[in-house]
């Protein structure tokens, strides 16, 4: 029941990604309504994926990774659909929606752990904290990827479809800002609360797998960047080059964690 | 609807003639007292604009109302009527309705989008009404052309994006800041150009304002009109610090803001972006100073080719545009004929109703000992045969006017239901 939900919604987000690029390019309002009303339909889909999973396992959906993945995807588009209503941001899905759907087929890739990979309360926070801190990060890494290339449209003085589609800088640093802000305590909570818990269960705070490893690069990055931001002036092209960085350092660390044997699953 | 519009427009008339033909306010209704004292139209409304001037009109004879009303017109200008035939156009019905829906929303104008034509139209329209020489008919037009005109603002961009270099400069701005509020602003040079494109920054909030200029007194004046401060020239480095977008209007030879200048300032800025507008020429900025980190930088050339690709957006737009008016053209014109068929739906009604009531009164007349549900059953049976005798004729009244000929089958109704005769012959 869940895989064909999960499936379904799937399909969704590949419908929702088309045509929130092609409103990108093309500018034509029935595109982005066709794009919210499949973002919507997928996202619907998606949650009675999760609820059947839950009810399948009789526990929360998210104590493996791919589990957990699969929750911040639709905590990452529930966001993304508010956001574009609350702050208009009309093309925030062709940047977000690409994201979500490939962490979401990620998800999939595997099959989803039956036995609880990590048990306890601390886990269950553990995970919770890195969910919301990986969702602030999607948004992160969207302002960024907006804010160069509206960038590159006001230097090049030859508007073109993106000129007139992306907000104005200032509007897209203040988003990359505010979401490493609001990211950067739960990523960094979780880290912690992980090796705690990885030292009492494991016996060895160094006893890490390759997603912990690489998670301490991508946090890493987002700690040198807010660093940058709060205390050294960085603003606009090369906070979003960090931001960037430091996503593609998360991807790599889910990647890990899904494909390389390890203490998450895989 | 006998409606009809007459008139020539930047399409292709020449400007002499249109000049010729431009009615000033006073003269317009003399004109309009004189066109509606002829007889030969019920109604009429007069737009005159530098790029068009036109005749809507209803009579029921469009052919020569047309040329009685432009008759009028030339005559009132001196202008010999031959000479406008040529370029004359005239639209009815359902054209005349789209054109003055067309040219309400600015897609007829010189400049797509531009936002004087519907004020214009406003204008000509309450003028009308003073004069009493609008009806019914041009009043319900008007009234949709109006809200069309509305519509085509708000639900496509064909208004959004300038298409004047210092208004282009504000937008460059906005993309850049978001909101100009509380932004700073320095004018480099005091001409006309810069200090119209620092008003509009001003009301968009920009503050505080400086001016540098070579000639101090000039400096000062423009200060004082802007409400802004008079910086020396020698201080510029401190100022380009303070500000975020700056403007530049000078004579000079030579670029008078430096590379190196501003790579000293930026610094100080602590990553705040700043945004050159040069409208000197030659230029007053030095052409490498926008490859600094969030350092913007538009010269004339670069502002006209924005301006460019913004007519290009309002060209696109204008095609959603079109679109838009061509579907409410077809839904004013259904709503129009709705209300040619309706009188005579309902006195159809009205007649079947009345022979229904009389008949049933004259059978329980005669049945004086029908009980109460003898006497529902006869009324709803009555009732029933009644609305589905009626319900042939007015589907096909309504299919008629929303196919447009009416009136064929609207003379067939009255003749065969016996309508508009009394009630009982």
């Amino acid at each position: 029941m869940h895989l064909t939900l999960l499936t379904l919604a799937i399909v969704g987000y590949v419908a929702a990604t088309g045509l929130a690029l092609a409103y990108l390019v093309q500018r034509d309002e029935l595109l982005h309504r066709l794009a919210a009303l499949a973002t919507l339909a997928a996202w619907i889909l998606h949650t009675g994926a999760l609820l059947a999973l839950a009810i399948d396992l009789g526990r929360p959906p998210f104590s493996s990774l791919p589990e957990a993945v699969s929750v911040a995807v639709w905590v990452v588009v529930l966001l993304e659909m508010w956001l574009e209503r609350r702050y208009g941001l009309s093309r925030l899905g062709a940047f977000v929606l690409p994201v979500a759907l490939a962490l979401s087929l990620q998800s999939t890739a595997i099959r989803p752990l039956i036995v609880p990979a990590l048990s306890g309360a601390w886990v269950w926070v553990h995970i919770g904290l890195a969910l919301v801190g990986i969702a602030a990060f999607v948004f992160n890494f969207a302002g960024a990827l907006m804010y160069l290339l509206q960038e590159r449209q006001l230097r090049a003085k030859r508007p073109g479809a993106l000129y007139y589609s992306l907000p104005a800088l200032a509007t897209l640093d203040r988003l990359t800002y505010r979401t490493l802000a609001l990211g950067f305590p739960f990523l960094t909570t979780g880290l912690l609360l992980g090796v705690l818990w990885a030292g009492a269960a494991w016996g060895s705070v160094f006893a890490f797998d390759p997603l912990a490893l690489l998670s301490f690069i991508a946090w890493a990055v987002y700690a040198a960047t807010l660093a940058g931001r709060a205390v050294g002036g960085w603003h606009g092209r090369r906070a979003a080059y960090f931001a960037i960085l430091g996503f593609a350092a998360l991807a790599l660390t889910l990647g890990a964690g899904l494909f390389l044997p390890g203490k998450h699953g895989g | 609807m006998p409606l009809f519009v007459a008139g020539v427009s930047h399409r292709n008339a020449p400007v002499e003639l249109r000049e010729q033909l431009a009615v000033d306010e006073d003269k317009l209704r003399e004109v309009l007292r004189d066109i509606a004292a002829t007889g030969v139209v019920r109604e009429a409304l007069i737009l005159s604009t530098c790029n068009r001037v036109e005749v809507y009109a209803v009579a029921e004879v469009p052919g020569e109302a047309r040329a009685a009303t432009f008759r009028h017109l030339c005559s009132h200008r001196g202008v010999d009527s031959a000479s406008v035939d040529t370029v004359l156009y005239t639209h009815t019905e359902s054209e005349a309705v789209r054109h003055a829906f067309r040219v309400a929303a600015s897609l007829d104008s010189m400049m797509l989008g531009e936002p004087q034509i519907l004020g214009q139209v406003k204008d000509a329209f309450a003028l009308a009404q003073s004069c009493e020489t609008i009806g019914p008919a041009l009043h319900t037009l008007f009234t949709q052309a109006f809200a069309v005109a509305k519509k085509v603002r708000t639900e496509t961009e064909i208004a959004r994006h300038a298409v004047s270099v210092s208004f282009a400069a504000v937008e460059l701005a906005k993309k850049i800041f978001a909101g100009l509020v509380g932004r700073g602003v320095l004018l480099v040079g005091a001409g006309k150009m810069s200090e119209l494109a620092a008003r509009h920054l001003i009301d968009q909030g920009a503050f505080p304002l400086y001016v540098a200029n070579r000639t101090w007194a000039r400096a000062q004046e423009l200060a004082r009109a802007l409400a802004g401060t008079a910086v020396p020239f020698d201080e510029l480095p401190t100022a380009l610090a303070a500000v975020d977008i700056v403007i530049a209007s000078t004579g000079a030879p030579d670029p008078v803001i430096k590379r190196e200048t501003v790579s000293r300032v930026i610094p100080a800025r602590r990553g705040r972006p700043l945004f050159f507008i040069d409208i000197a020429v030659p230029r007053d900025v030095e052409d490498t100073v926008d490859t600094l980190d969030g350092v913007y930088c538009y010269d004339i050339d670069d502002l006209k080719q924005v301006v460019d690709a913004n007519i290009r957006e309002r060209a696109r737009e204008a095609h959603r545009a079109e679109a838009l008016v061509e579907r409410e053209v077809a839904k004013f014109l259904v709503r129009l004929g709705d209300v040619e068929v309706i009188p005579t739906i309902v006195s159809l009604r009205e007649r079947l109703e009345a022979i229904r009531v009389g008949e049933v009164k004259r059978t329980l007349a005669r049945l004086p000992d029908a009980t109460p549900e003898t006497r529902a059953a006869l009324e709803a049976m009555s009732s029933a045969i009644v609305n589905k005798i009626l319900h042939a004729p007015i589907t096909k009244l309504r299919e008629s006017s929303r196919a447009g000929s009416p009136r064929s089958w609207l003379e067939l109704v009255h003749e065969l239901f016996g309508l508009g005769r009394g009630r009982n012959e």
